[in-house]
C-alpha cells in the first residue's frame, strides 16, 4: 500500500509534482501513466526517499520508506536501470545489495535466475544491453521478496519476449496480494497490464480511477454508420457538436453523439442504415483525451497528407 | 485496441509485515561496503599497487642513504659537501625515517582511492542502488568510511612494516640498520597507517561533497600535495603564514608520523590530533549534507 497525499517537488519555481494524493492499493496491479517530464518518476523516487519532498508526504505500508527496519522487505524498487556500477558483474551487485540486510546468496541465485539473468551473472555489468539492465534491475527489487514492487518504465529496452514476461511478472505478484506500481508512458501496455490506472500530466494528479471505467468514461462516443445518404444524416445532427469523418461515401465515423440517437435522427430523416457500430475507444484515445491539455512538450503534425480519405473503389 | 483487459485477481492473499531480524544492522551495512570494495578489480590493483609503490620508495631511500654514507667515509669529497655524521642530517638519523618515506605518493594514491570509491558511486548510478537500500543513507557512507579508513590503515601499516625490513638490508652494508624497538620507530611504523586512514576520510569526504571523481582527486590532491608547496613558496610573505600552516593536513600528518619532533613543531600526538580534527569535521559535514541531498 502506497499513500501519498499532497506531495510536492519543486525545482526553483517549477513544480515537477504538484501536492499530488492517491493511494496504490494491494492485490493489483496499479499503472501510473503520463507523458515524459510528467512526474512519473520523481514521485517513485520520492516514494523510497531518494528525493526529498518538497511538501505533503508519502508512506509505503504505513510509514515513510526511510524508517522501515527493512526497507528491501517492504518495497522494491526498479528506477533506474543503470544504478549499478559498471566495472561490477551482476551477482557481486546482488550480494553487495541482499548483504545489507541479511538476505542469503541462496536469494541472490533465486532472483537471478527468476529474472534469466543465469548466463551473464558473473559478467561486468557494463558490457550488458538495455533489457539485460532492466532485468537486473528488476532481480534486484525482487532480493527482499517486497510487499510492495515499484518500477518505473520496466518494459523499456526489453525483447517481445522479456515483455510479455515483466506482464506476467507484474500479474503474478498482483495475485498473491502485494502491491504493484508500474509506470509506463505507453498506455498500449498499461491496457495489458494494469488493473487500476493513475494519470498523471504536468505534475497533477488528471485521473485516478479503474482502467475500465477510464476507457469507458473519457472517449466521447464514437460511431460507424453505413447509409445510403450520409450526408443528410450530418446535416441533421450539425446542430449536436459532432464531429464526423468521410471515409467511403456511404461509410461516415460520428464522434459525439451515441448511436441510439443517430438511429432516431435516421428515421426521421428517412435516411436507410445498414451499419451501426458503437466503436469502443482505446485507452490510447481516452490517454490522449486526458493529457491533451497537460502535455509539456508537444509534437506537431507534419502537413496534413490524405487527411480525408479518398473514397476507395468499391468493395 | 483495449481489447484484452487481463482479469481482477482470484484471490488476495494480504501478506504479513516482515517479522524482526531481517533489517539493516551496521554490522550488514559494513559486510556490503566490504563486498563492494574487493569485487571491483581496479580497486584492488590500486590497494596493491599502493603498497608496492610505498616500499618501493622506502627502498630507493634507503639506498640514497648508503650512498651518502659512503660519501662520509670517501676522502676525495670536499668536506663541504659531506653530510653531517650526526645529528638530524646525519645518514643514521635520516634512516630511521625510511619505515614512513614512502608516504609521499602512498598518500595521493590513498586519496585518489577514497575518492573514487565514493565519487563512481554517483559517476555509475550506483548511490541509488545503495541509498534504496539504506535509506537512512549516513550508515552507508559511515560503513563506506570506516572500510576505507581500515583499508588505508592496513596498507599504511604494511607498507611502513615491509619497507622497514627492506630498508634494514640494504641499511646494512653502512651499518646503518637500527631495530623496531629504538625510540619513536614502531610509532612511526603505526602511524604511517593511522595518517593514511585519515587522509582516505578526508579524501572520501570530499568525494561525498564534489560527488564527481575528478574534482573530488584534484580537490584532494590539491589538499596534500599542492597546498603544502604553496605555503612553502609565500611563508616569507607574512609571520603568521608559517604559523597557520602547521595546521593544515599535510604539515600536521608530517608532524604525526616523524620519528622525532622539532621543539617549536607540532608533537606526533598534536599532528594527529590536528589531522583527525580536519577528518572529523569533514566527515560530518559531508554525512549531513548527503543526508539532506536529493540522490
Amino acid at each position: 500500500m502506497i499513500e501519498a497525499q499532497a506531495l510536492s517537488k519543486r525545482y526553483g519555481a517549477k513544480a515537477a509534482v504538484d501536492a499530488v494524493s492517491f493511494t496504490v492499493h494491494p492485490g493489483k496491479v496499479t499503472g501510473f501513466l503520463g507523458p515524459n517530464g510528467a512526474g512519473k518518476s520523481t514521485t517513485m523516487r520520492m516514494i523510497v526517499g531518494l528525493d526529498l519532498p518538497s511538501g505533503g508526504r508519502v508512506t509505503v505500508n504505513g510509514r515513510p520508506y526511510a524508517q522501515h527496519r527493512a526497507p528491501l522487505r517492504e518495497v522494491g524498487a526498479l528506477l533506474d536501470a543503470k544504478a549499478v556500477h559498471t566495472k561490477r558483474s551482476a551477482y557481486n551487485h546482488l550480494r553487495a545489495m541482499a548483504a545489507t540486510h541479511g538476505i542469503p546468496n541462496s536469494r541472490v541465485k533465486e532472483v537471478i535466475e527468476l529474472t534469466g539473468l543465469g548466463p551473464v551473472a558473473k559478467k561486468r555489468v557494463g558490457g550488458f544491453s538495455l533489457g539485460m539492465g532492466q532485468r537486473l534491475g528488476i532481480a534486484a527489487a525482487l532480493l527482499g521478496d517486497p510487499h510492495t514492487v515499484i518500477l518505473d518504465e520496466p518494459v523499456n529496452g526489453l525483447d517481445p519476449e522479456g515483455v510479455q514476461w515483466v506482464r506476467h511478472l507484474a500479474r503474478g505478484l498482483a495475485s498473491e496480494g502485494r502491491t504493484v506500481f508500474l509506470s509506463s508512458h505507453l498506455m498500449s501496455e498499461m491496457a495489458l497490464t494494469a488493473d487500476h490506472l493513475i494519470v498523471i500530466g504536468r505534475g497533477r494528479i488528471i485521473a485516478d480511477a479503474p482502467i475500465q471505467s477510464i476507457i469507458d468514461g473519457q472517449g466521447r462516443a464514437r460511431v460507424r454508420v453505413r447509409a445510403d445518404r450520409p450526408q443528410d444524416l450530418l446535416g441533421s445532427l450539425a446542430g449536436e457538436g459532432v464531429t464526423s469523418q468521410v471515409l467511403e461515401p456511404e461509410l461516415i465515423e460520428i464522434t459525439g453523439v451515441d448511436a441510439r440517437r443517430i438511429a432516431e435522427v435516421a428515421l426521421r430523416e428517412r435516411v436507410l442504415v445498414y451499419e451501426l457500430t458503437p466503436l469502443q475507444v482505446s485507452l490510447e484515445d481516452a490517454y490522449m483525451q486526458l493529457t491533451q491539455t497537460e502535455v509539456e512538450y508537444h509534437s506537431h503534425d507534419l502537413p496534413a497528407v490524405g487527411q480525408t480519405t479518398a473514397p476507395v473503389e468499391g468493395r | 485496441m483495449a481489447t484484452s483487459i487481463s482479469p481482477a485477481p482470484a484471490q488476495q492473499r494480504p501478506r504479513q509485515p516482515s517479522t524482526t531480524g531481517s533489517g539493516v544492522t551496521f554490522g550488514r551495512v559494513l559486510r556490503s561496503e566490504w563486498i563492494k570494495v574487493t569485487t571491483v578489480p581496479s580497486t584492488v590493483i590500486l590497494i596493491a599497487s599502493t603498497v608496492v609503490v610505498m616500499v618501493g620508495l622506502a627502498a630507493l631511500f634507503a639506498w640514497s642513504l648508503t650512498i651518502m654514507a659512503q660519501s662520509i667515509n670517501d676522502p676525495s669529497v670536499p668536506a663541504e659537501f659531506q653530510a653531517p655524521t650526526e645529528g638530524p642530517g646525519s645518514a643514521a638519523f635520516q634512516a630511521l625515517t625510511t619505515p614512513s618515506s614512502g608516504l609521499v605518493f602512498g598518500q595521493l594514491l590513498i586519496a585518489s582511492l577514497a575518492v573514487v570509491l565514493i565519487a563512481s558511486e554517483w559517476a555509475t548510478g550506483m548511490i541509488r542502488s545503495t541509498m534504496v537500500a539504506v535509506p537512512k543513507r549516513t550508515p552507508a557512507l559511515l560503513a563506506k568510511a570506516v572500510i576505507v579508513a581500515v583499508v588505508a590503515f592496513l596498507v599504511g601499516f604494511a607498507s611502513a612494516f615491509l619497507s622497514y625490513l627492506i630498508a634494514q638490508l640494504i641499511l646494512q652494508s653502512e651499518n646503518l640498520d637500527f631495530a623496531l624497538t629504538e625510540d619513536g620507530v614502531f610509532a612511526s611504523v603505526i602511524n604511517t597507517g593511522t595518517f593514511l586512514a585519515l587522509v582516505a576520510v578526508i579524501s572520501m569526504s570530499i568525494g561525498i561533497l564534489l560527488r564527481n571523481t575528478a574534482g573530488g582527486v584534484v580537490t584532494a590532491v590539491g589538499i596534500f600535495f599542492v597546498l603544502p608547496i604553496i605555503v612553502q613558496l609565500i611563508s616569507g610573505l607574512a609571520d603568521w603564514i608559517p604559523d597557520a600552516a602547521r595546521f593544515l593536513p599535510a604539515d600536521a600528518g608530517t608532524q604525526m608520523v616523524a620519528v622525532t619532533t622539532a621543539d617549536e613543531a607540532l608533537t606526533q600526538w598534536e599532528g594527529g590530533l590536528v589531522m583527525g580534527a580536519w577528518a572529523l569535521v569533514l566527515l560530518v559535514v559531508a554525512l549531513i549534507t548527503a543526508k539532506k541531498r536529493d540522490v
